[in-house]
């Protein structure tokens, strides 16, 4: 008998804090960020059953690599925002992969035992986090945010996306969209250009198939 | 009949001095401390130093628990609050309050807490400033930045084993911070998050920092308060 499969996380983005701002310029404040780091954080807690220690200062260098990435690559054409929105998500989870500012103090005891957060408690946090932050943004600038789909309770994408992402901090992206159901790129995951130019191509291939 | 004076005396000089005084007391008896080896005395050597040491220690503490108490008498609260940039006459007593209060919780952060802080420097950086004069914020920041370098707003920086930089960086990295945190855009009740934020947002481009004050480089400076500003 197979085992029965792990319930889809809660988003938990009632936990951010609440800002006279629109979530996606207040994410791009440092003070802001930082308490939503750990105000989500506490709540994640609560549910996994562990602690998390944080790292200012590794919290700070990401949050300024962050918006440097972003503003580097902030499509002047207001077609890609939306767009733009949900590579800014996998952009903020590639720092925070590539010099991770979370450490659990213990196992996560009350997760389910295989489930992501209990095989790698920090890349499931960081990897929560940025999915909410995102969703709250889309959620108010397009009334529409990425769903969660099954394939986050897919082990196998976990064990491959922490043993990827310790070697290459870039594929973080892809695989964020791989766990939203989305087509990832893997060739130039951390290039909005060509996330782009795919996208206006499996538009076209679909348009032609539909005519 | 009692005579005042035509005008009131400047408090900023006397607080100045106390703070100078408790800096040195506190820094002589650690140096003392640090630098006579006591324990690898033969005796009765070493129970004549032990003793003279705890003397000094004594009077040590005594000056600097005087010259403390008075510093915050004269001082008042150290709270930071950022008064607004290059508003001109009057302004540069509450500006250099300011920025002593928020350096000190800067150098606190960064972990170099003993730096000596000149608050007269701040005033005469401010006025060496001059008006805004239709300067740009962020071009304001910058040179108000550079004011405060060449003013020796932050002495040599006193930095602890686990400081969160090296020394040479941490006059630059403070300064920095404390302006950029007076250009952030933030509620009243913000101010300390907006500091702590603002402290490690220099923290994280303090290569940065250091090179454009090292070469005077007020429009690299002014680059990085218009990058940041809007990101405390």
């Amino acid at each position: 008998m197979s085992e029965p499969a792990a319930p889809v996380p809660v988003l938990h983005i009632e936990a951010l804090p609440r800002s006279n701002e629109p979530v996606h310029v207040a994410v791009r404040r440092m003070r802001w960020f930082r308490q939503a780091l750990r105000r989500y954080l506490d709540r994640l807690e609560g549910e996994l059953g562990c602690r998390f220690e944080i790292d200012d200062g590794k919290v700070a260098g990401i949050f300024v690599r962050w918006l440097r990435a972003v503003e580097a690559q902030k499509p002047l054409d207001p077609m890609a925002r939306r767009s733009f929105f949900e590579f800014a998500a996998g952009l903020m989870l590639r720092e925070m992969t590539g010099d991770m500012p979370l450490r659990a103090t213990g196992p996560a005891t009350a997760a389910d035992p295989h489930g992501a957060a209990a095989f790698w408690p920090e890349g499931y946090a960081c990897t929560m986090f940025c999915i909410a932050v995102t969703s709250a943004a889309m959620a108010q600038e397009f009334d529409a945010a990425p769903a969660l789909r099954p394939s986050i309770r897919d082990l196998r994408i976990w064990w491959s996306f922490r043993e990827n992402a310790a070697e290459d901090p870039r594929v973080s992206i892809a695989f964020l969209d791989l766990i939203l159901g989305r087509d990832p790129d893997w060739a130039m995951p951390e290039v909005f250009s060509h996330r782009m130019a795919r996208e206006l191509a499996a538009a076209a291939r679909a348009a032609e198939i539909r005519s | 009949m009692t005579i005042l004076p035509p005008f009131p005396p400047d408090p900023m000089p006397l607080r100045e001095a106390l703070r100078g005084l408790r800096h040195v007391m506190r820094r002589g008896g650690e140096s003392l401390r640090d630098t006579v080896p006591v324990g690898s005395l033969p005796e009765p050597a070493q129970a004549i130093a032990g003793a003279v040491l705890r003397e000094v220690g004594q009077i040590a503490r005594s000056v600097d628990l005087v010259a403390s108490g008075l510093a915050k008498r004269v001082l008042g609260g150290t709270a930071p609050a950022a008064p607004p940039l290059g508003d001109g006459a009057g302004g540069e007593a509450a500006f250099a309050a300011a920025a002593y209060a928020a350096l000190r919780a800067a150098l606190r952060r960064i972990g170099a807490a003993e730096t000596f802080i000149s608050e007269v420097a701040a005033r005469s950086a401010y006025r060496a400033l001059g008006s805004a004069g239709g300067r740009e914020a962020a071009r304001l920041g910058a040179d108000l930045t550079l004011c405060l370098i060449a003013a020796r707003v932050v002495r040599e920086a006193d930095a602890a084993p686990d400081a969160r930089l090296p020394g040479p960086a941490i006059a630059p990295v403070a300064v920095f911070a404390v302006v950029l945190w007076m250009l952030a855009d933030r509620a009243e009740h913000d101010g300390e998050a907006a500091l702590d934020a603002a402290i490690d947002l220099s923290i994280a481009i303090a290569a940065d920092i250091r090179a454009a004050a090292q070469a005077g480089d007020a429009a690299r400076l002014t680059a990085l308060f218009a990058e940041f500003a809007d990101h405390v």
